[in-house]
């Protein structure tokens, strides 16, 4: 009863946030905005793909991952669109929403190959560990990126040395945060609740691995 | 096949017996330069580089020779940078020294991967999966090498551009990847295996047996 309470409120939320991108779009529509409804419709679009994803390709994403892109989108469009990103640390609470979805997608993953494929088993604090370094490592990917876009498009992507260290700093305290919530919902079992759903879509579309289950 | 081994084998340890040899003319140099924070810097250097040997008299340790080789090349490139100012009259000498620290922290990664998938039940992994975690390991210790240097814990001084911290970070990543593809190539061949075998028998008996009998107490 509880769950599905609690199933019935992540749904609306999904909605709403879903609602308030479109807002947006309308804002920028409005404004005559053309980087940001552009922005606004691609974010749109992204956000729409796990739903995509269910009706299509029957493949459910877990309710929360769909939840956590749409409101990293959000702040992102809405930083720029609605001038956000001049509040102090605005930056830096978006950063580090982006980093923990990182993080979040890096543990379903490992979490459904250890599960489901045979190459891998890991014990559940190798998986934190794993988590942690592979967020920094992600997070060393994007700063690679804005700087090669510095390099050759001459933008200003990249603010300085320390925005830098602060931006891996914040990638690194996410990829923590995430690796002490994914143990404690292991230890819970409701890790394997939140992604019994779509490890088994995986499995059956792309591991396809022999075993009927595997134990932790 | 096995004479010429045994020849690389004793060539190898003459180079790194060569190695520590050129740290403590560096250490005798530093004397006469009167330069006594690298007095301390070339000593802790050199440490560092006999570490293995000590480790193994003491415990029964066999390191394997590329790892006690790494230590001692990536100490002497690091002090005799600093002692020579080849930091700064060298140019990109910096990121040399980076690279070769980063191969290191990627051999050790990855041979820790190897041990634990080895000998421990909480870890097995695919070939390729080892490779990939290689990669990141190393630009994840790259990233704490960062912080530890902009928190200037050894007093030493640092060029702190966006620009060098990119560098040092690709650094990292390049040699991650060319330790993990030069490492799964030696899995696949078994010679891995021979190069950690000794080191992982003593690793199992030394932690991983404790902690699992631990476990199971539990």
């Amino acid at each position: 009863m509880k769950n599905t309470k609690l199933r019935f409120g992540e749904i609306i939320l999904s909605y709403a946030l879903k609602i308030v991108m479109i807002i947006f779009l309308i804002i920028s529509i409005r404004k005559l905005h053309w980087e940001w409804i552009f922005g606004c419709i691609v974010a749109i679009i992204v956000s729409f793909v796990p739903t995509i994803l269910k009706r299509n390709y029957q493949i459910t994403l877990p309710l929360i991952l769909d939840i956590l892109i749409t409101f990293a989108l959000i702040l992102h469009v809405g930083g720029g669109l609605l001038g956000f990103y001049d509040i102090p640390q605005y930056d830096t609470v978006t950063h580090f929403i982006s980093s923990f979805l990182v993080a979040f997608l890096a543990f379903v993953i490992i979490y459904i190959l250890h599960v489901y494929w045979d190459g891998l088993i890991m014990d559940k604090y190798a998986m934190a560990f794993l988590v942690v370094i592979t967020t920094i490592a992600m997070g060393v990917v994007w700063e690679f990126n804005e700087w090669f876009t510095d390099l050759i498009f001459k933008t200003a992507e990249q603010w300085g040395y320390e925005d830098t260290l602060k931006d891996l700093f914040i990638d690194t305290i996410a990829g923590i945060l995430m690796a002490i919530i994914g143990v404690t919902m292991i230890k819970r079992g409701s890790f394997d609740e939140m992604t019994g759903e779509l490890g088994k879509q995986i499995d059956k579309r792309i591991i396809k691995s022999k075993r009927e289950e595997k134990n932790e | 096949m096995s004479k010429i081994r045994k020849i690389c084998n004793k060539q190898c340890l003459t180079f790194t017996l060569f190695l520590r040899i050129v740290m403590i003319i560096s250490i005798i140099i530093a004397l006469w330069r009167r330069d006594l924070v690298w007095v301390v810097g070339t000593f802790f250097g050199l440490f560092i580089s006999i570490l293995p040997s000590l480790i193994k008299r003491d415990a029964k340790f066999t390191l394997p020779w590329i790892l006690d080789f790494l230590i001692a090349l990536v100490t002497i490139l690091h002090v005799g940078g600093r002692l020579f100012d080849y930091y700064y009259t060298i140019e990109n000498y910096y990121l040399v020294t980076r690279f070769f620290i980063s191969v290191l922290v990627a051999f050790i990664g990855l041979s820790m991967i190897y041990i634990l998938d080895e000998h421990w039940d909480g870890l097995r992994m695919d070939k390729y999966a080892m490779g990939f975690v290689t990669v990141i390991f190393t630009m994840a210790v790259g990233v704490f090498l960062e912080f530890i240097k902009y928190l200037n814990v050894t007093g030493t001084y640092y060029v702190k551009t966006n620009h060098v911290l990119m560098l040092n970070l690709s650094a990292d990543t390049v040699a991650g990847i060319i330790i993990a593809m030069i490492g799964v190539n030696l899995i696949k061949s078994g010679k891995f295996d021979k190069i950690t075998d000794d080191f992982g028998n003593e690793i199992d008996k030394m932690v991983i047996e404790r902690f699992e009998k631990r476990e199971k107490k539990n």
